[in-house]
């Protein structure tokens, strides 16, 4: 009576027993080489921590001062200004891209292969070729904006916030776009193409196609290009670093680079670890509502 | 089939990998164990000269010094975090700016006696060991020198109708050449500075505060002088430059990458660098170039003296022959090797023996390192050197913005606060 | 003759979109290549020509100086560096790239009580500055005598890569149906079987984009590997690069900077087009029947 009973349990046991042998190495790597720091980092947020000396454990007193810190508030609405321009140009160019070399033909895999360059390139490598070629006088992009036409070679790209950040933006939009480009051909080319087909067959415009039959089967890769992405603008710091150094006038400074000041310039490892904790919070909220959002229905 | 062949190939490199990566890791137990090594940590900046010193000491001793030369821009960082974690090295040179707050947080260690039984003690750069002095005691050694000056390219100043043997010597002349050798050609300009380097400026805007009579800080460093007479003397001259379209438009966002670059293209009349720059353009050898000391409003000269010192770190694991590195850093035989690779020797009584006669620009180096000033801070890296600090808001705003009198109010507030919050 | 113009009406009507695609795609690509023929052309100046304001198009006298120069006469060893950046990244792609692709089976079909939790967790990993952790990953690696050594170097990397990965392939494996995979095991293959022939094939695009984006973080990170690599024997390329090309006072070398990056690039190229080979055949041939 209880034979067949006990068989389906197994099964099913096994199951799950196999799955957390499978997560588990990838889970235990993750737990010793993050989350460790991660509580030590947590730990430290709360100390008067400077990186020689005493430390002296003062409870919430890092958080209480972030908050009115008025220059860390600077620079988050300055990441999330940076965000909210960077993300959008982002996906829509790469789909562009995705859906342009799309297509069986010749040349696509060659076209393919030329947008992806520029992501093998580090991208501190990258902010200083496009700091180079926006420099005044001796870069090459000013100098063919002056011939032709669409600026001086004088012109100082980065004298100005909005145009400093935009240089930012380009650079960065041509080195990740490529990224996405692939990941959202790896999403698209795992729509079969019958779906489509059947769609076509059925009258809808290549419009209608996108919208509603590609686009809501894309959304497991749309989250994952999202959630990344936006991720990666928050956390921005290497490319103000190296392009504007935060100028002018530290109005490009992001919320990380503010991080970096104090825990290696101040050398404030306490106030900084709040600094990380705060902006962890910010980051994980975003994140939860774009996944949130961007949930299949069919799970 | 050919997947088991790729798993396979792939489990046997990743292992190989691993092992790779494992075996690689294993040889840095014990670093600087008996007779065997010391460590040098050096900046990147040093790198052509650091490895001919160490295999100069390394023919003639048993123990050998071992270098590694650190990127500079993160060498604090670096640094900082390996003395926290005690893994630093034995030795270090480091910029002396950075002394006060090395030594103030107790990983250098004490070589007060040391210091005191050199021979030619007082010969060895005052600026330096005044900088490695914390409550009285010492703790490193100068090891080079540097010295702030005005490049002026000679080419232009003939061209312009200037006495290239008369460099200028005082704000009103600065101006009037940089404006005349501006108006020379839509590219050339006559005056560059790094306006959002805070490391550059307190190395060269300085010296024309210094010369002019004022300061930026207190001798004890407890005290931010910003709001002083002399710094608006010194804010409203780099202003007149800019405002006169003598300075390219990249001088307000320069981070100190840009400003040697264009006085080496040949199209820039003047600019304040240091010693370092002067082998850069003799193996250029395209700029016909001088030198001449930092000049006041009325005249005078001044000149920052930088550098580095050498120091044993407290938790070296060979002391004694650190320390007997660290006195042989100071000897001729090492200060000689720097002063034949284009370094200002920190030993004054020896600098026209080894250093002057190498090239007739180098005495004007040698005079402004024998004058040069230094200022005292534990915070220097707070305050001075970070590009989005005080000191350059207050410059950049100045400058380039024009509200002299409010960029220094409101520098000084910051400043100060920097130094009252120091521990 | 009106069929006859028609024809070619109708020709160069649907050669249009054609001639329209390859406008298109030709005008992006020589935007995308601009920068890259800038680094190319400055490495190949000599040092006075890459210093020249305004710049010159293109090098008029090519020189192998900045090249050379990276060849260090200073202590620095470019090749041995290459070498550890080489160790570094493949150890650590290797390891990502199982680890990811195990548990992200794991976490798309074979789920346990918590393991939506826990899939959602690693991500955090992903939302902390590395800056921010730096200093305790330093202590702890000290702790467990990783200090210093490429493999904690690399097991570093391979855990702040590993998010990435998980979700990749999660999603590659949750994108294949489940009736596939029902099928297989009613054949009779136990659980590792039908994962070997049936799903790995599909997941294999991904896989390779999780191999190519973990190569390429771990050959250009700086960060980590100069704060925690002491030994100038082991620095990794990035930082022994940024030791060449810095002159005083944070002033760049242009012309080594950009010889130093464009060595760099040579060997991410070559491993996207071998890989590059895997991932369309996967596409072709992966097609669910």
């Amino acid at each position: 009576m209880t034979a067949p009973h006990r068989r389906t349990l197994s099964r099913g046991g096994r199951r799950r027993l196999t799955g957390i042998a499978m997560t588990t190495p990838a889970l235990a790597m993750i737990t010793l080489f993050f989350f460790v720091p991660f509580v030590m980092m947590l730990w430290m947020s709360l100390h008067d921590w400077p990186l020689l000396g005493q430390h002296r454990f003062i409870g919430l007193k890092n958080y209480r001062h972030a908050l009115h810190d008025t220059e860390f508030r600077t620079a988050v609405i300055f990441t999330v200004k940076y965000t909210l321009v960077t993300t959008p140009v982002l996906f829509v160019l790469g789909l562009a891209l995705a859906l342009l070399v799309r297509h069986k033909r010749r040349g696509a895999r060659f076209f393919q292969a030329v947008y992806f360059l520029p992501v093998v390139v580090g991208l501190a490598s990258a902010a200083f070729l496009w700091l180079f070629m926006f420099q005044s006088d001796i870069g090459p992009a000013g100098d063919l904006a002056d011939h032709l036409g669409l600026g001086s070679r004088t012109t100082n790209w980065f004298a100005g916030s909005t145009s400093a950040m935009l240089v930012v933006v380009s650079m960065v939009t041509w080195k990740v776009v490529g990224l996405q480009m692939l990941l959202l051909l790896t999403g698209l080319q795992s729509i079969p193409t019958e779906v489509e087909e059947a769609a076509r067959i059925d009258g809808a415009s290549r419009v209608q196609t996108f919208r509603y039959v590609i686009l809501p089967l894309l959304r497991p890769t749309l989250a994952l290009v999202l959630v990344f992405s936006v991720a990666g603008s928050l956390l921005a710091f290497d490319q103000f670093y190296v392009m504007t150094g935060g100028g002018p006038a530290n109005s490009t400074i992001t919320a990380v680079y503010e991080i970096y000041r104090t825990s290696f310039i101040r050398f404030q490892l306490g106030y900084g670890s709040a600094l990380s904790a705060l902006l962890m919070i910010v980051l994980a909220a975003v994140s939860a509502t774009q996944l949130l959002l961007l949930r299949s229905s069919d799970r | 089939m050919r997947f088991r062949r790729a798993m396979a190939a792939g489990a046997l490199l990743t292992s190989v990998a691993l092992l790779g990566t494992a075996c690689g890791g294993s040889g840095s137990d014990t670093p600087g164990s008996g007779s065997g090594t010391v460590t040098l940590w050096a900046r990147d900046s040093q790198k052509s000269f650091i490895n001919i010193l160490a295999d100069a000491w390394n023919k003639d001793h048993d123990t050998k010094v071992k270098v590694t030369v650190v990127p500079s821009a993160n060498f604090v960082q670096k640094f900082g975090t390996a003395a926290a974690g005690g893994t630093g090295p034995d030795v270090a040179s480091i910029d002396l700016v950075y002394l006060p707050y090395f030594a103030s947080t107790g990983v250098l260690d004490d070589i007060t006696d040391l210091a005191n039984k050199l021979p030619y003690k007082d010969g060895l750069s005052a600026a330096h060991r005044r900088l490695a002095t914390y409550n009285g005691r010492t703790y490193a050694l100068p090891f080079t020198a540097e010295a702030s000056v005005l490049f002026y390219n000679k080419g232009l100043f003939r061209k312009a109708g200037l006495d290239p043997d008369k460099p200028p010597t005082n704000y009103a002349e600065i101006i009037s050449a940089a404006k005349k050798i501006r108006a020379l050609g839509k590219d050339t300009y006559g005056y560059a500075i790094a306006g959002q380097c805070g490391g550059c400026n307190v190395f060269e805007f300085t010296p024309h505060i210094w010369a002019s009579g004022g300061d930026v800080l207190t001798a004890d460093g407890k005290k931010a002088l910003f709001n002083t007479p002399e710094v608006t003397d010194a804010l409203t001259f780099y202003r007149k430059l800019y405002t006169d379209g003598s300075m390219p438009a990249q001088s307000k966002t320069d981070t100190g990458t840009i400003q040697p670059a264009l006085f080496q293209s040949g199209k820039l009349g003047m600019t304040p660098l240091g010693a370092f720059f002067l082998p850069v353009l003799r193996k250029d050898d395209k700029v016909d170039f001088g030198v001449a000391p930092l000049p006041g409003r009325n005249g005078g000269s001044a000149s920052f003296a930088g550098g580095d010192e050498i120091a044993v770190t407290k938790n070296a694991k060979n002391k004694a022959k650190a320390q007997e590195f660290v006195r042989w850093a100071t000897g001729e035989q090492a200060q000689t090797v720097l002063a034949q690779n284009g370094i200002v020797p920190v030993r004054t009584d020896l600098i026209d023996k080894i250093y002057t006669p190498l090239d007739p620009r180098y005495k004007v180096l040698a005079e402004a390192m024998e004058k040069g000033r230094t200022p005292y801070s534990t915070v220097e890296n707070a305050l001075f050197n970070d590009n989005n600090g005080p000191w350059v808001r207050m410059i950049n705003r100045a400058v380039f913005d024009g509200d002299i009198a409010k960029a220094q109010k409101e520098g000084q507030q910051a400043a100060q606060s920097i130094i009252d919050d120091a521990p | 003759m009106e069929t006859d113009s028609r024809n070619l009406v109708a020709a160069i009507r649907q050669s249009l979109p054609r001639a329209a695609w390859w406008a298109v795609c030709a005008s992006l690509a020589v935007l995308f290549l601009y920068p890259l023929y800038v680094m190319l052309s400055q490495s190949l100046k000599t040092p006075g020509e890459a210093a020249a304001a305004p710049p010159t198009p293109y090098p008029h006298r090519l020189s192998l100086d900045n090249f050379r120069a990276l060849g260090g006469d200073t202590g620095i060893d470019i090749v041995a560096s290459a070498g550890n950046s080489l160790l570094v990244s493949l150890g650590a792609t290797l390891a990502t790239v199982v680890l990811s692709t195990v548990a992200g089976y794991g976490f798309a079909r074979l789920r346990f009580p918590g393991s939506n939790i826990l899939f959602y967790a690693t991500l955090a990993t992903f939302m902390i500055p590395f800056q921010a952790v730096i200093t305790p990953l330093y202590l702890l690696l000290n702790n467990l005598g990783l200090q210093d050594s490429l493999l904690g170097l690399a097991a570093v990397y391979t855990t702040f890569q590993l998010p990435f990965g998980l979700f990749l392939m999660r999603n590659s494996f949750a994108a294949v149906p489940r009736s596939l995979e029902e099928a297989a095991l009613i054949d009779g293959c136990g659980i590792l079987k039908a994962l070997v022939r049936v799903v790995l094939p599909v997941a294999v695009p991904g896989a390779v984009t999780t191999a190519l984006l973990t190569f390429f973080s771990c050959w250009n990170e700086f960060f980590a590997a100069l704060i925690l690599i002491t030994d100038q024997d082991k620095f990794t390329l990035p930082v022994s690069l940024s030791v060449l090309a810095s002159g005083s006072f944070g002033s760049v070398d242009w012309g080594v900077l950009q010889a130093g990056v464009a060595v760099t690039i040579v060997p991410c190229v070559v491993i996207y087009l071998l890989l590059q080979k895997y991932y369309v055949g996967g596409l072709l041939s992966g097609a669910v029947k």
